[in-house]
């Protein structure tokens, strides 16, 4: 789009402004008189701060004496021998006013000059930083990001002072020109790899962009994967760690969340957790960890077929129990293992998205008296019950892989529930065959699992102790393999 | 980075390993097997290196198209094969439909090279544990002395050879891979040997188990299979079932590779997504061919043809290819 520049009148540059802005509450122009040049000073309150600007700026150039005769000359000077904070590139058109304009800035239009100046005010709107909501850990920093892509920047600064840090910040191609950070270490992160998602979300277009998920649809290979392509944390800590692999960490304004470039399976079943404590403990847990998420997705779609189609795989005395307990319930087991899942899913959702209030109330109503009720009425029998709820707590064990489990879950009990043994082999096999074919940039997604090597052993499946951790250290790059 | 051309190894000796357990397990004596053991690596991997040789100079669409068919063949064969076990193991409980649906939607998700590679890897590795399983839980009952001792007639001999000399479609994948001048041969051989021992190794299995009576068993492997026991749990066979079914659909996706590399289009640049018309394509192609198979119920010979076809196709293509290249030496002379 071809860009406007600014009139060289002070009135036409504030009417054109005024035609933008005009309606607009927040927009506030104050003409006012530094030295022999009439100027105004546009800015948004709210978002730009008056008094800020008031103490920076007009104060100092009230207090001093202008040596200049008209605009060009007023500008110079304030640029090149005044002490105000303007910023060191003058603004040249209309479409860079604008946009300094909706950044916070204040800028100061001059009569007489086609340039005008920002001078650096902003005062957004924003909250404290405030504790991590969704990822509880008990040890390591407590902070969490927040909405302001700038302080996000700083939060990660602070923890990662190597001046081989970097953080670009992009425009979205999106109509509300939400800004974005591409964050990343220049030592350690591979060109390659920045280079890619440089120029993979420059192509990017979309209408609105709220979150840095918006992007993780378009950089995936196979759009029928469930897989995600990227991880994501709202610990500056954790993005920090990451950084230190190698990796880059997006972040977008206006969401406290960071996105993490590239993701590997295995980094679902980690914390910060793991780090802090004892190798062989954070071991346990993390194995813990594996085995809930097979639970969380296989368990009810196993119990099905077991008890439908092979019941001799059952240990007899287990069978009788079992046994006893379906006979008693009118519903096909698929069905029941089916109603109850989504039903503990239903429940699940209405505690989360209900006022924190009553959320505890539907949890409680929803688990304990409407499961209790379908026992005692025969709708449904307790093994069935018992191995839907296992299946429900386990999968919170692993939340950043919840929308997976809890959509492979489905996929396995109607697949096993309609098939039987096939029908679990090929639903094991879809998820291991999205697994195998995700490769996040180029690279291994099951990295380090498979192939198999010692890496596994010693940030993967378990973690070693930290001196070998300090000794071997590991970063993405070391995951490449060399081309045939 | 991952490497530009996924290694197949894993996936197509996979493919070999479930040929064996589906299709031919109480073929021969071990004492016959061992002895026709080399000749029969010797002779199928030197088919296989010919035929990779050969095929560069007689590709075409006649020999793609024969091709081609020959693995839908192959393929319908083993969907067959899969569901013919589940009807004797669990009577009325899958039709041919759902068999093939199983195994089928997998392969949606194989459509990249390097899926197939790194499934048939993990896939090859459960079939490992889940032999070695089976070998502990049937531990006890293997007997020595059901080894037969029987003098080694000319007749076991043939038929051991016959055995051991099977071409499998997997031996003469790997020429059109676009790598096959660095893999091409360590592929085929290793294939070969791997191969001739697994079939080998399942006899002696099956042997010690069953001893003189197992030429008369069904689907043996799984029927020993049954019989296993750990710790509390018994019967151990859907182990095995849910393993092979696994394989069958990278033996599929595999198939499907091969399918994309003969049909040519934007599938045949190294680890590219194979494009879902490919995919709708070939497993409607294998799922009519099958419906066909079950409709004039002509499993057992087709399946009996089979291994001729591929001789006789293997053969064809290196005839072919060696007039070819005698023909381009005299042009250079």
């Amino acid at each position: 789009m071809p860009e406007h520049s600014l009139s060289e009148s002070l009135q036409e540059n504030l009417s054109c402004l005024n035609s933008i802005f005009g309606a607009s509450a927040d927009f506030y122009t104050k003409q006012i008189q530094l030295g022999q040049t009439s100027c105004a000073i546009v800015l948004f309150t709210g978002i730009s701060s008056p008094e800020k600007l008031w103490i920076m700026v007009l104060d100092a150039l009230h207090d001093s004496r202008i040596a200049a005769d008209d605009g060009p000359a007023l500008l110079e000077y304030l640029i090149k021998y005044s002490a105000v904070p303007v910023e060191s590139t003058p603004i040249l058109s209309l479409e860079d006013l604008c946009e300094k304009l909706t950044n916070g800035m204040s800028v100061l239009l001059l009569d007489g000059c086609t340039k005008a100046l920002a001078i650096s005010t902003q005062d957004m709107p924003q909250r404290a930083i405030s504790p991590p909501t969704s990822e509880g850990d008990m040890r390591g920093s407590q902070e969490a990001f927040t909405e302001l892509l700038r302080n996000n920047v700083a939060l990660l600064r602070r923890q990662f002072r190597a001046v081989t840090f970097t953080a670009e910040i992009q425009t979205a191609k999106t109509p509300a020109k939400t800004e974005y950070a591409i964050c990343y270490d220049s030592a350690a992160t591979a060109p390659e790899l920045v280079n890619t998602i440089r120029n993979r979300l420059s192509k990017i277009s979309l209408p609105v962009l709220l979150d840095s998920a918006y992007f993780a649809s378009f950089l995936k290979q196979d759009k029928l994967n469930l897989f995600p392509a990227a991880a994501y944390t709202e610990r500056p800590a954790t993005a920090c760690a990451r950084l230190c692999e190698g990796k880059v960490v997006i972040l977008v304004s206006g969401s406290p969340t960071a996105m993490i470039l590239p993701s590997f399976f295995s980094e679902h079943f980690e914390s910060l957790d793991d780090y802090s404590s004892g190798a062989v403990f954070a071991g346990m847990i993390r194995i813990l960890k594996y085995i809930a998420f097979f639970l969380s997705v296989f368990g009810p779609g196993l119990y099905v077929m077991a008890v439908r189609y092979a019941p001799e795989t059952i240990p007899i005395e287990l069978l009788t129990k079992l046994a006893q307990a379906e006979s008693s319930t009118p519903l096909p087991l698929t069905l029941e293992m089916l109603g109850i899942t989504l039903l503990l899913e239903i429940v699940r959702e209405a505690g989360l998205r209900a006022p924190k209030s009553i959320g505890h109330t539907v949890s409680l109503v929803g688990a304990l008296i409407v499961g209790e009720t379908a026992v005692s009425a025969g709708i449904v029998s307790t093994p069935v019950l018992t191995m839907a709820a296992a299946a429900t707590v386990a999968t919170l064990a692993v939340p950043s892989l919840y929308e997976q489990s809890i959509l492979f879950r489905f996929l396995v009990i109607l697949l096993a529930g309609i098939f039987g043994l096939p029908g679990l082999a090929s639903s094991a096999l879809v998820l291991l065959a999205m697994t195998c074919g995700t490769e996040p940039f180029g690279y291994d997604y099951l990295y380090p699992l498979i192939p198999p090597g010692p890496a596994a052993w010693h940030d993967g499946v378990i973690r070693a102790i930290w001196s070998t951790l300090a000794r071997k250290g590991y970063q993405v790059k070391q995951n490449e393999r060399k081309t045939s | 980075m991952k490497e530009k051309h996924p290694d197949l190894f894993g996936a197509l000796l996979l493919s070999v390993f479930v040929h064996i357990l589906l299709r031919s397990q109480t073929l021969f004596w071990t004492r016959t097997g061992l002895l026709a053991m080399l000749p029969g690596i010797v002779i199928s991997a030197l088919v296989g290196l010919l035929f990779a040789h050969c095929w560069p100079l007689v590709k075409g669409k006649l020999s793609g198209g024969l091709f081609g068919v020959l693995l839908a063949i192959s393929a319908a064969l083993e969907i067959h094969g899969l569901w013919q076990l589940y009807t004797v193991l669990y009577p009325d409980s899958v039709s041919l439909l759902g068999i093939s649906l199983t195994v089928l939607i997998p392969v949606l998700y194989l459509r990249r090279i390097s899926a197939v590679a790194q499934t048939g890897n993990v896939v090859l590795g459960l079939m490992v544990v889940a032999g070695v399983v089976l070998v502990l839980s049937v531990a006890d009952r293997l007997r020595i002395d059901n080894l037969q001792t029987d003098v080694v007639s000319a007749d076991n001999l043939q038929q051991a050879l016959t055995a051991q000399g099977t071409l499998y479609p997997e031996l003469l994948l790997p020429a059109l891979w676009p790598d096959r001048e660095k893999r091409g041969s360590h592929t085929i051989i290793r294939l070969a040997i791997l191969g001739t021992v697994f079939q080998t190794g399942v006899h002696l299995l099956l042997e010690l188990f069953f001893g003189a009576g197992m030429p008369q068993a069904v689907n043996p492997v799984h029927q020993a299979a049954r019989f296993g026991n750990l710790s509390i749990f018994d019967r151990l066979e859907w182990l095995q079932l849910i393993v092979w079914t696994m394989a069958v659909s990278v033996k599929l996706g595999l198939y499907l590779y091969a399918f994309t590399r003969l049909t040519g289009g934007k599938g045949v640049r190294e680890n590219n997504l194979n494009g879902l018309p490919q995919f709708v394509l070939a497993s409607g192609m294998w799922f009519i061919l099958c419906m066909i198979l079950k409709r004039l119920d002509l499993y057992a010979q087709i399946n009996a043809w089979q291994t001729v076809a591929v001789w006789l196709f293997a053969i064809g293509v290196i005839l072919a290819g060696g007039v070819r290249w005698s023909v381009k030496i005299c042009a250079r002379k």
